[in-house]
């Protein structure tokens, strides 16, 4: 029976594992990915300051730290079902049952699909893929590429592709159809590209920030994006492009793209093909809550936080007794901010299993703070409207628990 | 060999190699990297197609590589549906690819065709050698 | 009037049954809405196999409900436009021991007397079902006439078609309260509606409906657990249940494991048409609580290889939980509400309501449209809980 078991050794459950193990806690940290760090692994940029985020770097620290407090960290093990007992948890893995009295889920986020037609054929793969691929396994996804889906996380790893040497065409929308919805839309899209406009000291921006003051002259935005897109780092992005089909027999071997209106609608006889050998599609990320949800955890729909979350507080606890959270499960934000919540989350367990009170609740709210100030000093946000989703699972919280 | 890496980076630096690993998919042999998993090592190799779809036998690469969306399972030495993009690349593993699947009963066709027992659906399948899928 | 918040008949219920009823009404020309709380069939209607069997069914009335449906549902295969993965290979049922062999004889003699298509297997016939099966299997049965559908696309299909016939449909809409004056006022989560008639065909919610009309449903959630096997290779071409389940219909006893009879654990295999396999059963009283329980999950994966034990390689990928409607004589409710003249119950089938959904449709639009009813209706009155008391 461990005091903590953690699901997830990324940024967030890593942290959790370090806090918890600095209080003595007998933590076992699982993960289904053959080493730790999670997607923190796969992430290269650059910040303002021009100092270069290494994912690989920031998962050596903390994987070290922990090692320094011999924490017990198991790769390639994977959680297919958890029950609550009447001492804990039961989870139910690949190589048996585990056992434990507090259980911290740190599964973190997972690509929406933006589905086309002609996206099972090889080749065809998230962006994500496309990361891990890159930067962690150092394999080329191909010799020529187009990114389809312009959000805040296809275009930093569009870069990181760029860096590892890797030709991209273009990055453009997926053509509007019921399953890409929103990501085919310019308008929308244009929105939530302006908010990583510092990244990319480009026309792009320059552009767009004149136009963001007010919600009409976002609309002028679109129209007057230029026909042949902006370009960052020498890439074109194009927001009245999109990509209709993905072509090949046994293999992509071009896309089919067509200009679109500024509300997505294809404009007819503009359809054309591209010659690519590889197709990155971006949807976005939503919380990987499946495991949550079995053990039987109440959720909230929060479209700020990046879909449906699993109920918890400011201190990562669910209203279900020794269930935790943290990270991108909790909704989507960069691994800073996972990280700053691990830590809150193992300090948490240590209350729980009612540790040196004071110095733990004045560690606590310290950890508290920390999670506050990364977040509005946060370099990448996933959605502007971040603290408002925080606050809304706060009062969900409060609703269930005291309710 | 492993024509697909990439050895030099600007920031990460050159790719270290700290032990190759040998194993073989259908039947050819291959050599990946200490720390691939069974996806990085074919795709390195320029390997793409992982399975077909069972009744299509359209092929499949990896799409997540998170080892959420099931796309990229192949058999290793004999165990089926294991997921390429999760799985350590261990020394001599036997890598098969997903194969087509017949698909005896499909509604749409008259339902006086359908095989009613095993025996039965043996029997077609002698009658119709010709678009017979590879099992 | 005709507009969409009123209706000569609303149904309450967007499951298979629910979905069969607006089918028939609508299709008979009536100005009909279904009102559904999620989706259409997000409650049992998706947590279930696809059978429609007579090979378990008690000779009689309740065999003759079945054969009635049997025969709807293909000709429902002609009028729907949706495929509904609607195959009819009869399905067969194996013994798993001598003992269950004699009786399964007894069973097939008074099945063919009472005119349906069944046939005694023996060991040889077994073979020739699925050489995966173990070898020590006796026999077992056949049912000719039985079929498989997939209960979810056959829900939509339903709906599709009721909706050009000219049925309103309204989801999302969780009813809250249900009160009649002139007519019923049915206050959902979606907009209030009104209705001359209401058909309750909330399942093993039926009860709560009941509740708001004062009218008590002696229905109880019976909870069951169905594992999905991933793709692979074709294994048995039709639907396989063990005999053993029906031993006690015939007072005697059934030898299994004390887990397997403790979890109410039977084989059920079905092969879909997209080579995924559905392994069931498990019968279990706990409430309301849909949690997956690992015990009997477990019991029955190793009842699945009593019967093939050269599975033990299958890959599960995903197990879910459905309540299926219990009422206490095993029949459903599908009748008229004395006391509250216009409210209708059709509900409380249990584990048949895949199998007797289209019957049920019909019976309701029968009786809705005061006609004869295809089949007597008497042993499925409201009013027979009454003449007894019932221990809920």
């Amino acid at each position: 029976m461990y005091d903590v078991l953690i699901i997830g050794a990324g940024p967030a459950g890593l942290s959790a594992a370090i806090a918890a193990r600095e209080w003595n806690l007998n933590v076992l940290v699982i993960d289904e990915f053959l080493k730790p760090g999670g997607r923190l692994l796969g992430q290269l940029h650059q910040e303002p300051d021009g100092k270069w985020w290494n994912g690989i770097e920031e998962s050596k620290i903390l994987l070290e730290k922990a090692k320094e407090l011999n924490t017990d960290i198991r790769c390639g093990i994977s959680a297919h079902t958890i029950e609550k007992t009447d001492h804990g948890f039961s989870v139910y893995t690949n190589e048996g049952i585990l056992e434990a009295e507090n259980l911290l889920i740190a599964t973190g986020a997972a690509e929406s699909p933006a589905p086309i037609p002609g996206w099972t054929l090889p080749g065809v793969m998230s962006i994500g893929a496309a990361q891990v691929m890159t930067n962690v396994h150092r394999v080329r996804v191909g010799k020529k590429g187009i990114v389809v889906g312009v959000n805040v996380l296809s275009v930093a790893i569009a870069r990181e592709m760029q860096l590892a040497g890797i030709d991209l065409e273009c990055m453009a929308l997926p053509a509007i159809n019921s399953a890409t919805e929103s990501h085919g839309s310019p308008k929308k899209v244009m929105k939530a590209l302006l908010r990583i406009a510092h990244l990319a000291p480009s026309t792009a921006i320059r552009f767009g920030s004149r136009f963001m003051k007010g919600d009409g002259t976002k609309a002028l935005a679109v129209k007057f994006f230029p026909k042949s897109g902006v370009k960052m780092w020498g890439m074109p992005i194009h927001l009245r492009k999109a990509v209709t089909r993905i072509n090949g027999t046994n293999q992509v071997e071009s896309v089919t793209i067509c200009d679109i209106t500024a509300d997505g609608e294809i404009i007819p006889g503009s359809e054309r093909n591209i010659e690519v050998d590889f197709v990155c599609i971006a949807g976005g990320l939503y919380p990987l809550a499946e495991l949550a949800a079995v053990i039987g955890c109440p959720f909230q729909y929060i479209e700020e936080l990046g879909g449906h979350v699993p109920v918890h507080n400011e201190q990562m606890e669910t209203p279900l007794e020794g269930l935790f959270v943290a990270g991108n499960i909790t909704g989507i934000e960069s691994a800073k901010v996972a990280r700053a919540q691990g830590t809150l989350a193992g300090l948490s367990i240590a209350k729980r299993k009612g540790q040196n009170l004071a110095k733990l609740e004045n560690q606590i709210q310290q950890a508290k703070m920390n999670v506050r100030t990364i977040r509005e000093n946060a370099t990448i946000q996933f959605h502007p409207g971040i603290e408002k989703g925080r606050s809304r699972m706060e009062e969900a919280y409060y609703d269930i628990v005291h309710g | 060999m492993n024509s697909h890496r990439i050895l030099d980076h600007p920031v990460l630096g050159k790719l270290t190699i700290e032990k190759e690993i040998p194993f073989t998919f259908d039947g050819k042999k291959y050599t990946g990297y200490e720390g691939d998993t069974i996806a990085s090592a074919l795709l390195a190799q320029g390997i793409r197609t992982l399975r077909v779809h069972e009744e299509s036998g359209s092929p499949r690469g990896i799409y997540c590589n998170i080892g959420h969306c099931f796309e990229c399972r192949v058999t290793v030495d004999g165990t089926p549906g294991i997921r390429a993009c999760l799985t350590e690349l261990n020394p001599d593993m036997i890598i098969e690819s997903g194969k087509q699947q017949f698909s005896p009963f499909k509604s749409t066709e008259n339902q006086d065709d359908l095989p009613r027992t095993y025996a039965e659906f043996e029997k077609q399948l002698k009658g119709e050698k010709e678009d017979e899928p590879d099992v | 009037m005709t507009n969409k918040n009123h209706a000569e008949v609303a149904i309450i219920g967007g499951g298979i049954v629910g979905c069969a009823i607006a089918y028939y009404v609508a299709k008979a020309g009536i100005d009909c809405m279904l009102i559904e709380k999620g989706d259409l069939a997000s409650g049992t209607s998706s947590r279930c196999d696809g059978n429609i069997t007579i090979v378990d069914k008690d000779p009689g009335f309740d065999s003759l409900m079945s054969l009635a449906s049997q025969e709807l549902t293909a000709e429902l295969e002609k009028d729907l436009y949706l495929p509904f993965e609607y195959r009819t290979q009869g399905s067969i049922l194996v013994c798993d021991n001598d003992a269950e062999m004699e009786v399964a004889n007894e069973w097939v003699n008074i099945q063919n007397q009472a005119g349906l298509k069944f046939k005694l297997l023996d060991h040889s016939d077994i073979r020739q079902e699925s050489p995966y099966f173990a070898d020590d299997i006796p026999g077992g049965l056949e049912c000719e006439t039985d079929s498989l559908i997939n209960p979810y696309l056959f829900c939509y299909s339903l709906i599709d078609r009721a909706k050009e016939y000219g049925l309103k449909l309204h989801t999302r809409a969780e009813v809250k309260q249900v009160s009649k004056k002139e007519e019923f006022l049915i206050e959902t989560t979606n907009g209030s509606f009104t209705a001359k008639k209401v058909v309750n065909a909330a399942g093993v919610w039926a009860p709560f409906i009941g509740k708001m009309l004062d009218i008590e449903i002696p229905i109880k959630p019976r909870k069951g657990h169905i594992m999905v096997g991933g793709r692979q290779k074709p294994i048995i071409m039709r639907n396989v249940m063990e005999f053993g389940y029906l031993m006690n219909k015939f007072q005697r006893e059934r030898i299994a494991d004390p887990e397997t009879l403790k979890h109410g654990v039977a084989l059920v295999l079905e092969p879909t048409e997209s080579q995924n396999f559905l392994i069931g059963s498990s019968r279990q009283f706990v409430g309301f609580d849909a949690r997956v329980d690992f015990n009997v999950v477990q019991t029955m994966a190793r009842r699945a290889l009593r019967f093939f034990p050269k599975l033990d390689d299958f890959n599960i990928i995903r197990t879910y939980t459905g309540f299926r409607p219990w009422t206490e004589d095993h029949l459903p409710i599908i009748s008229a509400v004395e006391e509250v003249p216009g409210f209708y119950i059709a509900a409380g089938h249990e584990g048949d309501g895949i199998s007797l959904a289209t019957i049920t449709g019909k019976l309701i639009e029968e009786m809705i449209s005061g006609k004869e009813t295809t089949i007597s209706i008497e042993p499925l009155r409201y009013d027979r809980f009454k003449r007894k008391v019932v221990h809920m």
